[in-house]
C-alpha cells in the first residue's frame, strides 16, 4: 500500500483526498531552505534586510542578489529559488512600467503584488491551443516593500499565490525564530533606524556566520528618495550602532 | 456625345455629369460632423464643464437633445465634441476602463491618470482616429479645479479653460479675453485674478453659449453645465440657481452638480 | 441628412476640406490589400427606399414609410414592406439599401429566437433593439463595410414608450419626431410643428391626422415615393403595422403649372 501523500503528489494540479495540493505544499517547503530574508515597515519607510551566505571564500558576495527594484516606489526581498523570483520581478517590473505609462501615476504596493501573485498558479498541463505554462509552481517567497497613497506598506507572498500584508515579516530558514523576535520587538512607531537595527539584530540571532558587511544587505523604500540598497558605509554604520 | 466629353476643361467636370469624379469621392467616408461646442473652465476649487445639447448634420438638426457632457466619476467629468458615433463610443469605453481600474485598485481613478488614459485610448487609434475633441474636467487629488483638453489622436495639456467644436473659434476668443485677460491692462498698481470665483464663471459660461447660438447655426436648443466642487468647497455660489441638481454618488468627497438651461432652438 | 442614399457617408460637399487643413480631411488609406478585389463591401446602395417617418403621441409611438424600392430613377418593386415588427415591443423602420435592410431583419429574427428560446424571463425591448443596432452599424462603419441604411426605431414597453435612430456611420439620437432621408427635409418641419411638447396630449387619430398629411406632401415632392405606404403604431397593446393604403391626392393644379402641364411655350 501506498502512503497517501506518495499517490498525489505528482500532478501538479491533483487534489489529494484532503484536499491538498501537494506541489504547492512542497514549494513553501522550499522556502524554508532559502536564507533568511526580513522586512519591517514604519511610518518613514520599509526596511528589507537578507542575509548572503557565503559557501566559500572565493565566492563574490556583491554577485548575491537578493533584493531587487521593482519602480522608484517599489522594492523586493526573496527567499527559495532565486531564479524564479527573476520570472516574477520582471512581470512586476512591466505591470509597474505599463500602470505608469498608462495613467500617469505609480502603482500601489498592493496591485503591483496582485499582478505577481497572478502568475503564481499558472502551472501544470497546458490544454491544446493554449499558452504553454509553467510545469511546477515557484519555489520562491517575496518580500514586496513600498510606498504609495496608502502609506509604507510590506506584503509578503508565497508559492500558492496568496498575499498578505504585514507590519514586520522574516521568511526563509531562520523565518520561526525570526518572526517571534520581530513579533517581540516591533512597534508601530519605531524610527527607520531603529527598524534598520531590527532587521539585523534579528538576523544576527539566526545567522550560523558572525554577522559583517559583507554577508548582509539592507535596503529601504523612503518617501523621500524611493527604493535603496545601503552602500557599505551606511551599513556599516547601522552594524556598529547595533 | 464623346465629342462633348472630350471638350470638357480637365478636371472642372459639369456638375451635372458625374462621369469623372476623383477616388477619394467615391470611397465611403466613415466620418461626419455632429456639430455643437463644449466648452471647460478650473477654479481654484471648482472646475465647470459644459455643453450644448443639440446635434446636427449639415443644416438639418437631429435631435435637440443628445448629451455630449458625462459624469464619469464624483471628480471627473468629460466632455466629447465631433463625431458623435466615435464621442458615444469613446465615453462608453473609457467608463468600461474606470470600472476595470476601480476593481484591480479599489479606488476611483484620479483625474491625471484619466487625461493619460484618455491619451492612450486616443493614440491606440492613430491610424483610425476617433474623430472627436475631448475636454476633460474636474478636480485633482491636490483639491485644485483642472481642465484638460486634447485633440483627436491625443495630445494633452492641462489648462484653466478651453473650448472646442464647432463654435471654438468664436468662444475661445472670449474666454481668453475674459478668463486669461488677453488684451486687457489692470488698473496701475493692481493686477488680474488668477482664479475666478464660481459665480463669475457660470455667468462667462452661460453668455459663451447664448452668444455662440445667436451667431453659429449648429450651436443652441439646450445647455448642460456640470460644476465639480472639491472636497468642502462652499456651495454657496449655488444656492437658489434655476435647474440645478446634484449627482454626487460618493459621501464624503468631491460633489457634482448639474445645470440644465433652454437656448434658442432657431 | 441627404436625400440621395447614393449621397450617405461619402464627405459632404461643406465638409471636404480641399486644402487639406484640417487634421483628418479624410479616412487614410493604409497598405494595399491584396485581397481587395476577392472581397466585396457594400459601396454603393442599389435598390434603395425613401423617408421613414415616425413621432410620438399620447399613447406610444406613430411610424410610416411607403411600399416602394427603386433602383436608381426606376420604381423597381412597389410592394415591399420597408416597417418590420422586431419581437413584441418594437417597429423598425428603414430607408436606404433594401438588401441591406433584410439581412438586419433575418439578423433581429434570429436575436429574438435565440432570446426566446433562453426562456430567462428577459425580453428585448426597443431599448435593447435600439443599443444592439447602434453597436451593429458602429461596427459594420469601423470595419469599412457599412449596413447601407438609416434606421428609425419605435416602441413602446414598461408603459415607455421610445423612439430612435441609427444609420450606417453608427450615429444615434432620440427624439420625439424623427424622418430620415428625403423626409428629414420635407416632413421633418411639419412633424415639429405638429409634435414638439405635444407629445403626451396628441390623440391617435391626430397622430395619424400628422403623418397623412406629411406623407402626402413627400409624395408630392419626393420623385423616389409612391402613393402606397403603411403606418405601424406601437402602444401599450403591443405593435400593429396597417395594410397598405393610399391617400386623395390632386393633381389639377398642375395644369397651371408653365412648364409642367401641355403649354407649348
Amino acid at each position: 500500500m501506498f502512503v497517501t501523500r506518495s499517490e498525489y503528489d505528482r500532478g501538479v494540479n491533483t487534489f489529494s483526498p484532503e484536499g491538498r495540493l501537494f506541489q504547492v505544499e512542497y514549494a513553501i517547503e522550499a522556502i524554508k531552505l532559502g536564507s533568511t530574508t526580513v522586512g519591517v515597515s514604519t511610518p518613514h519607510g520599509v526596511v528589507l534586510a537578507i542575509e548572503k551566505r557565503v559557501q566559500s571564500p572565493l565566492l563574490e558576495s556583491s554577485s548575491i542578489e537578493k533584493i531587487m527594484e521593482i519602480d522608484r516606489h517599489l522594492g523586493c526581498a526573496m527567499s527559495g529559488l532565486v531564479a524564479d523570483a527573476r520570472t516574477m520581478i520582471d512581470h512586476a517590473r512591466v505591470t509597474a512600467q505599463n500602470h505608469a505609462f498608462t495613467y500617469d501615476e505609480n502603482i500601489k504596493v498592493e496591485s503591483v503584488t496582485q499582478a505577481v501573485c497572478d502568475l503564481a498558479l499558472r502551472f501544470g498541463e497546458s490544454v491544446h491551443d493554449e499558452e504553454a505554462m509553467m510545469s511546477r509552481p515557484f519555489g520562491v517567497a517575496l518580500l514586496i516593500a513600498g510606498i504609495d497613497e496608502k502609506g509604507p506598506q510590506l506584503y509578503h507572498t508565497d508559492p500558492s499565490g496568496t498575499f498578505m500584508r504585514y507590519d514586520a515579516k522574516a521568511i526563509g530558514s531562520g523565518s520561526e525564530a525570526a518572526q517571534s523576535e520581530l513579533q517581540d520587538k516591533w512597534h508601530s512607531q519605531m524610527t527607520l533606524q531603529e527598524a534598520q537595527v531590527l532587521t539585523l539584530r534579528v538576523l544576527k540571532q539566526v545567522m550560523e556566520e558572525k554577522l559583517d558587511h559583507h554577508n548582509v544587505q539592507v535596503a529601504q523604500v523612503t518617501p523621500e528618495k524611493g527604493f535603496e540598497i545601503l552602500n557599505e558605509t551606511q551599513l556599516k554604520d547601522v552594524i556598529e550602532t547595533m | 456625345m464623346p465629342a462633348m466629353l472630350s471638350t470638357q476643361p480637365h478636371g472642372l467636370p459639369h456638375p451635372h455629369m458625374q462621369t469623372e469624379q476623383g477616388p477619394q469621392q467615391r470611397q465611403f467616408n466613415p466620418y461626419t460632423e455632429n456639430g455643437g461646442t463644449i466648452l471647460a473652465i478650473a477654479g481654484k476649487d471648482f472646475s465647470v464643464i459644459a455643453g450644448d445639447t443639440r446635434q446636427s448634420e449639415g443644416y438639418s438638426i437631429q435631435t435637440r437633445y443628445a448629451p455630449k457632457v458625462f459624469r464619469l466619476t464624483d471628480r471627473a467629468v468629460l466632455a466629447v465634441n465631433g463625431f458623435a458615433a466615435d464621442g458615444n463610443m469613446f465615453v462608453k469605453k473609457v467608463r468600461q476602463r474606470l470600472e476595470w481600474y476601480r476593481h484591480a485598485h479599489a479606488k476611483d481613478m484620479p483625474l491625471r491618470a484619466i487625461a493619460r488614459l484618455i491619451q492612450t485610448m486616443l493614440y491606440a487609434r492613430r491610424f483610425f482616429p476617433y474623430y472627436v475633441y475631448n475636454i476633460l474636467g474636474g478636480i485633482e487629488e491636490d483639491g485644485s479645479g483642472a481642465v484638460y483638453s486634447f485633440d483627436p489622436v491625443g495630445s494633452y495639456e492641462r489648462e484653466a479653460c478651453r473650448a472646442a467644436g464647432a463654435a471654438q473659434s468664436l468662444v475661445q476668443p472670449f474666454l481668453d479675453n475674459q478668463i486669461y485677460f488677453k488684451n486687457q491692462t489692470p488698473a496701475p498698481g493692481t493686477s488680474h485674478p488668477t482664479h475666478l470665483p464660481l459665480p463669475t464663471v457660470l455667468k462667462l459660461v452661460i453668455d459663451s453659449f447664448t452668444g455662440a447660438t445667436e451667431r453659429h447655426i449648429e450651436v443652441g436648443d439646450g445647455l448642460e453645465i456640470y460644476v465639480v466642487l472639491a472636497k468642502g468647497a462652499s456651495t454657496q455660489a449655488l444656492e437658489g440657481i434655476r435647474g440645478i441638481q446634484e449627482t454626487t454618488v460618493t459621501n464624503d468627497g468631491e460633489r457634482v452638480f448639474i445645470i440644465q438651461r433652454e437656448l434658442k432652438k432657431d | 441628412m441627404d436625400h440621395f442614399p447614393t449621397n450617405w457617408g461619402r464627405p459632404r460637399n461643406d465638409a471636404f476640406d480641399a486644402y487639406g487643413t484640417y487634421p483628418i480631411a479624410q479616412h487614410p488609406r493604409n497598405a494595399v490589400d491584396v485581397f481587395a478585389d476577392g472581397v466585396q463591401r457594400t459601396q454603393q446602395p442599389i435598390v434603395t427606399g425613401t423617408s421613414v417617418l415616425a413621432i410620438k403621441y399620447k399613447d406610444g409611438i406613430m411610424m410610416a414609410a411607403d411600399n416602394l424600392a427603386s433602383y436608381g430613377s426606376l420604381a423597381r418593386f412597389k410592394d415591399v414592406q420597408r416597417l418590420h415588427p422586431v419581437g413584441d415591443y418594437t417597429v423598425i423602420g428603414a430607408g436606404g439599401d433594401m438588401s441591406d435592410f433584410q439581412y438586419i431583419q433575418q439578423m433581429l429574427e434570429e436575436l429574438v429566437t435565440e432570446e426566446f428560446a433562453s426562456q430567462d424571463g428577459h425580453t428585448l425591448g426597443p431599448v435593447e433593439i435600439h443599443e444592439y443596432m447602434s453597436h451593429v452599424m458602429y461596427a459594420r462603419r469601423s470595419k469599412i463595410n457599412p449596413l447601407w441604411n438609416s434606421l428609425v426605431i419605435g416602441g413602446f414597453k414598461n408603459g415607455k414608450s421610445f423612439l430612435s435612430y441609427v444609420d450606417l456611420l453608427g450615429t444615434t439620437y432620440t427624439a420625439s419626431t424623427i424622418a430620415t432621408g428625403y423626409g428629414s427635409m420635407i416632413a421633418q418641419p411639419l412633424l415639429r410643428k405638429a409634435v414638439e411638447g405635444n407629445e403626451t396630449t396628441l390623440t391617435e387619430e391626430e397622430a395619424l391626422k400628422i403623418i397623412e398629411s406629411s406623407m402626402r406632401v413627400l409624395f408630392y415632392r419626393d420623385a423616389r415615393s409612391i402613393n402606397k405606404f403603411q403606418v405601424a403604431t406601437i402602444t401599450e397593446k403591443g405593435a400593429t403595422i396597417s395594410e397598405s393604403r393610399h391617400l386623395e391626392t390632386s393633381w389639377s393644379f398642375a395644369e397651371g403649372i408653365r412648364g409642367y402641364g401641355s403649354q407649348t411655350q
